[in-house]
């Protein structure tokens, strides 16, 4: 099934008539609400007093914690994560209180007017000092495999080093932002732009201290997710219900962009010790590594995310013998959170980074190193989880990588450069993605979806996934047209409801396609279970002869047809109307969980993944020795989407999260001071990729001819795995800067200019002192 | 004087009355007030500093030979009077009458070129600026109209094949066919001054540089601004309320440009966008440096004269400005008189410009040919980026190939854009050669104590302020005799 059609919203997008959040008319004028955060890392609140706030004219309502009518908790995992803060602030931007107004500007009045009287307390506020502290979050993780310690003082040569990875902010171009309206009694109808509507619908009763079926959550479509409205969304859309509840009218929050970054968590630092030893030919024998996230405040996701990294350390790589620990320590920081790849592009940085230096330690072409550590049959495939790898899908997509990007010649061709140039340097890098898809919280791994088919012959797909632009409205719309055999156009994918599904997992883990389209096809398979004897009845009364079963009926080009007697045919809107005559339901529940998976996360061994993505980029770039500034020349991408779900869908993905994994590689840095004040709190000094960054020569091609039989219509998750495709562009960076240095620079991510120019100084002089020595 | 603003929305004339007590005030920006409408809420909020694009809306105005000018400009750094005789036109507005898809949405539609969409109007807008300027866009001038639009899902590689692909879109649409109504709907909205209050605000644009010198005698505090891209910012991030602002943007006698044949003239309300234009026929080394000024957006409404006038420490114009031995025109009530930009620039955000003054043109000399000047902007992104470092240098090497005349200039290194004397000194006389410069980058470093801060670190800027210098010889050295010219990637650093 190759899929052309334009995005589910595209045209709605590019007519502005694209519904967010924001745009969202209710009947009568909504309250503006806002937050009143601390400006404090740590501190524990003395006394305050809210009159005087209270007091102004058009100021409806201003709460703090002792007015939460429910439970003051928003931990989606752990209970960890107060709503409105009480007695103690723990980070900067920590909600304290909220405030309805008539206008923005009488809530800033407001925000003025509180009076409150802080104790500053010690504050942590990077990770180092937390590690110092002993400041753990939870208790270390483990996954090992044989005896890596003592296989690392048996191998012929080790290499050891430690590599920072930074926090990456989400940038999704619509806010936090939530708008909830009070109804009937106890009702409330929640807008939110959260990607866990369940979750945000479940804290909502929480807080309030109603039940989940007093709450509706509906989400028509996000401006953008990327992870950062998994756990965060809830808070502004618990905020937003706890002051319409106060007013008893709608109120909208919308957090502006500064705030928003300053009070949302981000991707999670990493800080990861590591150990290899490795054969003359570059194979790793043995690996050990101490991987430590800064997890913020409160737990959020942290050890789901600890988990993903310690999983994906090995990235397409089989090593023998193994030991990885991951730890997560607490700081005074906004709660670090979900964030496309999620821990994957940490853990896989580290291997990037130790098959790197493999490399130059041997003087071997890096991709040929590579090549030689792959998960290969017969017998270097099973995971240190213990989970096995398919096949030699890794060797076959990198011989065709290496022959359609030119990867030889162009080795060539950059090293001739380099020896041509006194201050620019050509770097090269390919790099492999293998990705586990399933959420690693196995239970996590269900769907449902509610498909209903009207009398006009039109139907409405109702699922549990969140459209945030990744396509899945579009995606889930081609499966349902495709399962009945309807054009497109007679099939619409409604906005996203929790009255519609009850308890849906997030849409995140790339498995939204995965999960909610199996879903939907389920409960097509139940109306088609329900219609196909009554159609099979009906086509019986019409016509003599052989009867028509129901097995042979087609759901094709918009009909219904007997295969064995293809003119006993109906059009589909014939056809439902007999059966609505026929008093038929036309309408069905679906729901899929993932079979077969599961893992013990104690031991660290299992099948916690129903099958892997597979993608490799080979990026080439050039930088200035002068001022550290890198170009990107070229990136040739494959990728093994399985069978296509819509072409220009997953092209999108490709293209889009490798441009923000080169983000995360190179200009996007958080900066705080020493008081956990977040600096960079902005676009004019957080900056992500523009459209002059991205490679000006982006060749992508999906690996055909490999259906995965494991999912929907044969397809492959794609949303998270280019992300970690971009540390080409990052070791490119390396390669070029160490094109003909002997040693190994600092050199972390993101690589900076700064860094980069650090790295060029630190490697002159690890020169010159070779020379002399 | 009047106060009611009038411009052209959706193909009508808006006249937009302001009261002391209500709303709109006269810094609610653009977008607010667009947004506040029910027919343009596809205009989007995605950071109100003019550093995403979201909420790029076009502007036409007469382009004075009988047809119009669009421009893609930020709403969000547009106070809410400076559209008086414009027509805005949003992405609702894109659309035939019949409701068929403009060239450019169509585009977008069919290279996938909208993932969440919450960038998308902006987007489409930037690209319908561009497709009404020109026909068919190369690459490089598609990639420029969007580098003020920043998307976090697709990777832009779909946006760009859209903006290629939109070919011929501007020429035959609905605004071409309706543009001589709307251009004498504009032609007929008075020029007259402007002068509003609301909520104890006050905002007033004079017609005549004598009716702004006498609002500047009146109101010597006031706010003078022409973009307000730098005074917008004040109000939308800092929520500041500015008493009374004086908007030098409608005096049509600031917007000329002269060219003679020993300088260029740029009136202070000349956009940054309308000089580069210029300076690609002639000053290579600014045209550099502007194209990697802000983005189109806020080119389309910053100005020469409010760039000189921030006088910040890393002005992107200032440094080069300082090199070309620009003079800046000052006026006041007794007189005109003209400043070398060095001596405009007296501190930290502080000019020369006196309270009875106004900064009203810019005069670049012309280099001689036997003269070499190139610029540098170094930061974190390339585009749509505050400098980290900036430079320009200039330099005559005599026919012995000895230095006779340097001007080293610095943006990012010290309190204000500043000259490195002391090394300018030492290069003089000597042979322009690596090993003076190796010499001059060590003397350098004594010259500044750049800060610390979010953009480098001090030893950062030090270590770029030298290699920039090397930089510069190694791309110049031999060019003896030859105008240098700067390249997109030299400026880039």
């Amino acid at each position: 099934m190759v899929d052309h059609t334009p995005h589910d919203s595209a045209w709605a997008h590019v007519t502005g008539e694209a519904v967010y959040v924001d745009d969202i008319a209710v009947a009568g004028v909504p309250l503006v609400g806002y937050v009143f955060s601390s400006p404090h890392a740590h501190a524990r609140i003395r006394s305050f007093d809210v009159r005087d706030a209270r007091s102004i004219p058009g100021v409806y309502a201003v709460l703090g914690s002792q007015d939460i009518p429910g439970e003051n908790q928003l931990g989606p995992v752990v209970k960890d994560e107060v709503c409105l803060a009480s007695g103690e602030v723990e980070c900067v931007g920590q909600a304290i209180f909220l405030i309805a107004a008539e206008t923005e500007d009488l809530c800033r009045e407001a925000a003025k007017r509180i009076i409150i009287d802080f104790e500053p307390l010690p504050a942590v506020v990077d990770l180092p000092a937390a590690m110092a502290g002993g400041m753990l979050l939870g208790a270390p993780r483990k996954i090992e495999r044989g005896n890596a310690a003592a296989e690392l003082l048996r191998a012929p040569h080790t290499l050891q080093g430690e590599l920072h990875t930074g926090a990456q902010e989400h940038w999704y171009l619509e806010t936090q932002v939530a708008l909830s309206v009070p109804g009937e009694g106890e009702e409330l109808l929640v807008y939110s732009s959260t990607q866990h509507p369940s979750e945000t619908q479940a804290l909502v009763a929480d807080v309030l201290g109603i039940h989940r079926n007093d709450v509706v959550v509906e989400v028509r479509r996000l401006g953008g997710g990327f992870g950062g409205k998994e756990t965060q969304a809830n808070h502004p859309a618990c905020w937003s219900a706890l002051l319409a509840r106060a007013t008893r009218r709608p109120v909208k929050i919308r957090l502006f962009r500064d705030d928003d970054m300053s009070m949302t968590g981000k991707r999670h630092p990493y800080l990861i010790r590591y150990e290899a030893g490795f054969d003359a030919e570059g194979r790793l024998l043995a690996v050990t590594l101490e991987l430590h996230a800064d997890g913020g405040m409160a737990t959020d996701l942290s050890f789901a995310i600890l988990e993903r990294a310690m999983l994906h350390v090995d990235n397409a790589y089989f090593i023998p013998d193994i030991s990885v620990v991951g730890c997560v320590w607490k700081t005074h920081l906004p709660s670090n959170t979900a964030f496309r790849g999620f821990g994957g592009p940490q853990g896989m940085a580290v291997m990037e980074t130790i098959i790197d230096r493999v490399a130059r330690a041997l003087r071997l072409d890096a991709a040929e190193v590579r090549r030689r550590n792959f998960y290969a049959s017969p017998d270097r495939v099973t995971t240190h989880y213990g989970q096995v790898v398919e096949g030699d899908r890794l060797q076959t997509m990198f011989a065709r990588l290496v022959a359609s990007s030119g990867y030889g010649e162009r080795r060539s061709a950059v090293r001739e450069f380099n020896t041509t140039q006194e201050f620019r340097r050509r770097g090269l890098a390919l790099t492999p993605v293998k990705f586990g898809i399933s959420f690693t919280t196995t239970f996590l791994n269900q769907a449902g979806a509610l498909v209903l088919i009207y009398a006009d012959g039109t139907v409405l797909v109702n699922h549990g996934g969140v459209e945030m632009g990744q396509g899945l409205h579009t995606k889930i719309r081609s499966i349902a047209a495709a399962e009945l055999g309807l054009p497109l156009a007679r099939v619409r994918v409604n906005a996203t409801n929790t009255s519609k599904i009850p308890n849906t997992s997030a849409t995140a883990a790339s498995s939204g396609a995965d999960l909610n389209g199996m879903a939907v096809k389920r409960a097509i398979d139940t109306l088609k279970e329900r219609i196909g004897p009554a159609m099979a009845q009906l086509f019986n009364e019409r016509y003599e002869g052989e009867l028509t079963r129901a097995e042979d009926l087609r759901w094709v080009r918009g009909a219904i047809i007997d295969s064995e007697h293809p003119e006993r045919m109906m059009p589909f809107v014939q056809a439902m109307q007999a059966m609505h005559l026929r008093q038929i339901p036309l309408s069905a529940a679906g729901f899929f969980s993932t079979p077969g998976i599961g893992w013990d996360k104690v031991s660290g061994k299992g099948r916690p993944f129903l099958y892997y993505a597979f993608g490799m980029a080979v990026t080439e770039v050039e930088v200035d020795l002068l001022t550290g500034g890198h170009t990107i020349l070229r990136t040739d991408i494959l990728h093994d989407v399985g069978d296509s779900l819509h072409e220009g869908i997953d092209r999108g993905q490709i293209e889009g999260g490798f441009i923000q994994g080169a983000g995360w590689c190179t200009t996007e840095e958080i900066l705080r001071d020493e008081n956990g004040r977040l600096l960079t709190h902005a676009p004019d000094t957080y900056k992500i990729p523009t459209a002059g960054d991205i490679p000006p020569d982006f060749r992508v091609t999906f690996l055909d001819g490999v259906p995965n039989p494991l999912a929907v219509r044969n397809s492959k998750a794609v949303g998270e795995p280019p992300f970690m495709l971009a540390l080409s562009v990052w070791l490119a960076i390396k390669d070029a800067i160490c094109a003909d240095a002997g040693g190994e620079p600092h050199f972390p991510i993101p690589a900076t200019r700064e860094v980069i120019l650090n790295a060029i100084e630190e490697l002159r002089q690890l020169t010159a002192e070779h020379a002399r020595a | 004087m009047q106060s009611t603003v009038l411009f052209v929305l959706d193909g009508q004339l808006v006249r937009l009355g302001f009261s002391p007590g209500g709303y709109p005030h006269v810094t609610t920006t653009l977008l607010q007030y667009l947004r506040s409408l029910p027919g343009h809420r596809g205009v989007k909020e995605g950071c109100a500093e003019g550093d995403c694009g979201a909420c790029t809306v076009v502007l036409a105005e007469p382009d004075g030979d009988g047809g119009l000018r669009y421009r893609a400009v930020d709403s969000c750094l547009f106070f809410l009077p400076m559209i008086h005789g414009k027509q805005v036109i949003t992405v609702e507005n894109l659309r035939d009458p019949s409701g068929n898809l403009h060239g450019v949405q169509q585009a977008m539609v069919d290279e996938f070129g909208s993932q969440c969409g919450f960038c998308t109007p902006g987007v489409v807008m930037s690209l319908f600026a561009l497709h009404k300027t020109l026909s068919a866009p190369k690459r490089e001038q598609v990639v420029d109209a969007i580098a003020g639009n920043l998307c976090r899902c697709t990777g832009y590689r779909s946006i760009i094949d859209a903006g290629l692909g939109a070919v011929g879109s501007g020429a035959g649409d609905q605004f071409h066919a309706d543009a001589g109504r709307i251009h004498d709907l504009l032609l007929s909205i008075p020029r007259d001054g402007l002068m509003i209050e609301t909520g104890g605000r006050r905002y007033s644009r004079p017609s005549t540089i004598e009716e702004a010198l006498d609002a500047r005698r009146r109101e010597p505090d006031a706010v003078v601004l022409c973009g307000a891209t730098d005074t917008a910012l004040r109000v939308t991030k800092n929520h500041e309320e500015i008493p009374s602002i004086i908007d030098l943007s409608g005096i049509a006698a600031l917007r000329a440009q002269r060219r003679t044949d020993a300088a260029f003239f740029f009136g202070a309300a000349v956009t940054i966008q309308e000089v580069m234009d210029t300076a690609e026929k002639g000053i290579p080394s600014l045209a550099g440096m502007l194209a990697v000024f802000g983005s189109r957006q806020i080119r389309n409404i910053a100005t020469i004269g409010g760039n000189v006038g921030t006088a910040s420490p890393i002005g992107d114009t200032l440094p080069v400005l300082v090199a070309l031995g620009a003079e800046i025109e000052l006026t006041g009530s007794h007189g005109v008189r003209r400043l070398p930009v060095e001596e405009m620039l007296t501190g930290y955000r502080r000019t020369a410009c006196r309270s009875d003054e106004l900064i009203t043109g810019v005069s670049i000399p012309r280099i001689p040919s036997d003269i070499t000047v190139r610029a540098y902007k170094v930061s974190r992104r390339a585009d749509l980026d505050i400098s980290t470092v900036s430079a320009a240098f200039r330099v005559r090497v005599d026919g012995d190939g000895t230095v006779d005349g340097a001007i080293l200039a610095f943006g990012g290194m010290a309190e204000k854009v500043r000259r490195a004397r002391s090394t300018e000194e030492f290069l003089q006389g000597r042979p322009w050669t690596r090993e003076t410069v190796d010499k001059a980058m060590a003397g350098l470093s004594d010259e500044f104590r750049p800060l610390c801060d979010v953009r480098g670190s001090a030893s950062f800027r030090a270590a770029v302020a030298r290699n920039l210098l090397l930089k510069f010889w190694a791309e110049t050295a031999g060019a003896n005799g030859q105008r240098a010219v700067a390249s997109a990637e030299g400026v880039h650093g």
